[in-house]
């Protein structure tokens, strides 16, 4: 091993963070032990709530970050990002570890989950959630450990990750086909058309990139569009429950649009904070460039989803007050019609403080987005309204506060934001 | 199929079906309490513990106000929503009729709760070790050839139980011979691609609680058209990945040699 540890230090600023983490980790002792309603307001009417809106859906989304700089910077040759790849690497594995320990805490009997790999539903999307989380967390595993090896001088294992790594993508794709399909076709053909671009790339028909296997990469991108959209598709078995502003068929695509336009945002907040907090540079320019991205997405999602709401004919209920009516205007306005604008001038993309400013609100709407998909849409009849519990929240925001903690310590103490360890800088 | 006819007309609520189950299931007894609002059922609702109910609604039935009975239990869909949703097939359809739930599998992650239309579906929010419940339509009995325990117990023959064929053949039936009667509408005959648990009425059967407004198609219409590209999706997205990678390659490739000469160039 090499140099010593930052160690982490409880100071003024994250003195907050420290508190919320402890406070959630005792409720969720209290949670394990006397069962989810002692601490949360979820009843036989609303059995899904803050939980899922918050850590599954919104986190989610906030790490699609991950598979879009790395496919971008490692596949589709816009190598001059490579500075966003690690730290967008980084954010999105802790993301869904995160997500993982959220997920835990709102599943009755989270010891169980290894049943998803031995009783294949097919019409399930919640199976193609977990088989979707649990490959694409593998895969961004092995897209971090590079890091690891580099902080240790692990020269030699470094030379094996590459070898091996894209032998176990092959097997993790092929084998996620035949659990989704059930076909033997199917997953034959996924097979060979991956062991084909491996095969291209051993025998030099193909060049690779230096740092990250193609399949690699490629895995974190099929895995990432499938399970951004099938979140989505969670919602299609409640047209009866669903509000119509939120209900439509094409949900699944608006789930993966929407966390790539939340991902790019997080991408530029995430940097340009952790800039400020560990007093580096942001590399301003470089999401200047990134940032354009964000005005055609943004504009896209709002051409379909008005399109989409007259369509479906749910417009009368844009024009009700009523929370519904007032939830969706939030997410529009905040999430997309304010950074729309923002995103499309030049000064904004350019400045720093401005694209934090036009960051935040991709990032918020796509949070209100979330919560009022599974919160504010979803009505069942008969129930009085569900409103999450402080404690709901606390444990929520207890899981997000260790989590920074986590990142803000491997920063400190890993080569993320730059090739080089901390130490030797 | 097997199912479950419930002609609430015949009911006088003598709620040996809720106590039937109880017994069968070994469910045990639920500390009650008055409630507002709506119905005057004792208890008010399904619970773990209570997996079928007997509701107790004041309607207007003709010119009078009567007491109308109401049965909530599961309805053992033809096309379930729950089973659907399961990650794990733990709630599970079986060819003889009953929706059954395999206890081992499940996650608790409450999807089936979810996806339910008819809001049966109970959680034990108390519990370190939680699982779902529901009326099973006493599928141990069910495949071994008897009815399940409510049929069996309730006097007045308000539940009867058989082929679901003959059953909505016989609801219908009743409803043409005694026209005035009946509310011209066999709730679960159709609702969310029909149910094995049919009911009749006298009363419109918001009523009793249920839900006018549901489509008659079943709710995987709208799963399976997201479920069935994924295939194409992992194929479609390997190859077309890779041709991203190697044309990105050799393009990368070129602008290297490109340099290389240039640098040779000048020197
Ligand atoms: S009523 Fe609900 S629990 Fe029963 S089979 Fe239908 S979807 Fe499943
Ligand atoms: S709670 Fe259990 S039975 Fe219901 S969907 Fe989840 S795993 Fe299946």
């Amino acid at each position: 091993m090499t140099g010593a540890w930052i160690k982490p230090q409880i100071t003024r600023y994250n003195a907050v963070l420290y508190l919320l983490a402890a406070l959630g980790f005792v409720l969720v002792v209290i949670r394990f032990a006397g069962g989810i309603g002692r601490v949360s307001n979820l009843n036989d009417g609303y059995p899904w709530g803050f939980w899922i809106g918050l850590d599954i859906l919104a986190g989610i989304a906030l790490a699609a970050g991950g598979f879009i700089v790395a496919g971008m910077v490692h596949l589709f040759g816009a190598h001059k990002y490579h500075a966003l790849a690690r730290p967008a690497i980084l954010t999105a594995f802790l993301g869904y570890l995160l997500f993982i320990i959220g997920l835990a805490i709102d599943l009755g009997r989270p010891w169980m989950i290894w049943q998803v790999l031995f009783h294949w539903n097919h019409s399930s999307p919640m199976f193609e959630v977990s088989w979707c989380v649990t490959m694409y967390t593998t895969v961004l595993l092995l897209e971090f450990l590079p890091v690891v090896f580099e902080r240790f001088r692990w020269r030699h294992l470094l030379g094996m990750w590459h070898n091996f790594v894209p032998w176990a993508i092959i097997l993790m794709v092929t084998l996620f086909t035949l659990a989704m399909s059930g076909s033997n076709v199917w997953t034959l053909l996924v097979f060979t058309i991956l062991l084909l671009w491996e095969v291209a790339m051993r025998t030099g028909l193909m060049r690779r990139d230096a740092q990250m296997p193609v399949l690699l990469v490629m895995a974190g991108i099929i895995f990432s569009t499938l399970h951004q959209s099938s979140l989505g598709s969670l919602l299609l078995i409640i047209p009866h429950k669903l509000h119509p502003l939120w209900f439509t068929p094409v949900v699944p695509v608006f789930f993966l649009l929407s966390a790539i336009m939340i991902g790019v945002g997080m991408v530029i907040f995430e940097n340009i904070v952790s800039a400020r907090v560990h007093k580096r540079k942001p590399d301003t320019h470089l999401l200047a460039g990134f940032a354009r991205a964000l005005p055609v997405l943004l504009g896209l999602y709002l051409l379909i989803k008005v399109g989409d709401i007259f369509r479906t004919g749910a417009a009368e209920y844009l024009f009700m007050f009523n929370s519904a009516a007032i939830g969706m205007w939030l997410e529009l306005v905040v999430g997309v019609m304010i950074p729309l604008v923002l995103f499309m001038t030049t000064e904004t993309r350019t400045s720093e403080k401005w694209l934090l400013r036009g960051s935040v609100f991709v990032v918020a709407g796509g949070i209100i987005n979330r919560l009022n998909t599974v919160i504010t849409a979803v009505v069942v009849e008969k129930w009085a309204p569900y409103h999450p519990s402080w404690m709901e929240i606390a444990i929520s925001l207890g899981v997000l506060s260790g989590g920074i903690l986590v990142m803000d310590f491997i920063v400190r103490n890993f080569p993320v934001f730059d090739d080089r360890p901390a130490l030797a800088r | 199929m097997k199912a479950m006819l419930i002609d609430t007309t015949r009911c006088v609520g003598c709620r040996g079906c809720q106590v039937a189950c109880k017994q069968w299931n070994g469910l045990p007894a639920e500390e009650t309490q008055f409630f507002g609002g709506a119905g005057y059922q004792n208890p008010r609702d399904l619970s773990s513990k209570t997996w079928t109910l007997l509701t107790y609604n004041e309607a207007q039935v003709g010119d009078h106000y009567d007491w109308v009975y109401g049965k909530l239990q599961c309805m053992h869909c033809q096309e379930p929503a729950c089973a659907a949703s399961c990650p794990t097939s733990a709630m599970e359809k079986l060819a003889e009729g009953p929706v059954v739930y395999h206890t081992s599998r499940c996650l608790g992650c409450r999807y089936c709760m979810l996806a339910c239309p008819f809001q049966v579906i109970r959680f034990d929010w108390f519990s370190a070790n939680p699982y779902v419940s529901k009326c099973t339509m006493c599928a141990d009995r069910v495949l071994s050839g008897q009815e399940p325990s409510c049929v069996k117990s309730c006097p007045t023959d308000a539940l009867v139980f058989g082929d679901r064929e003959i059953l909505v053949a016989e609801a219908h039936r009743r409803i043409e011979e005694n026209p005035r009667k009946y509310v011209h509408h066999v709730f679960g005959e159709r609702e969310v691609g029909g149910t094995c648990v049919l009911h009749l009425s006298t009363v419109p059967f918001e009523l009793l609680g249920y839900r006018s407004d549901l489509p008659e198609k079943s709710l995987r219409r709208w799963t399976e058209p997201a479920m069935k590209p994924i295939p194409y999706i992992v194929a479609g997205l390997s190859l077309a990945l890779g041709a991203v990678a190697w044309i990105v390659s050799r393009r990368d490739k070129r602008m290297v040699e490109k340099w290389v000469k240039q640098v040779k160039e000048m020197q």
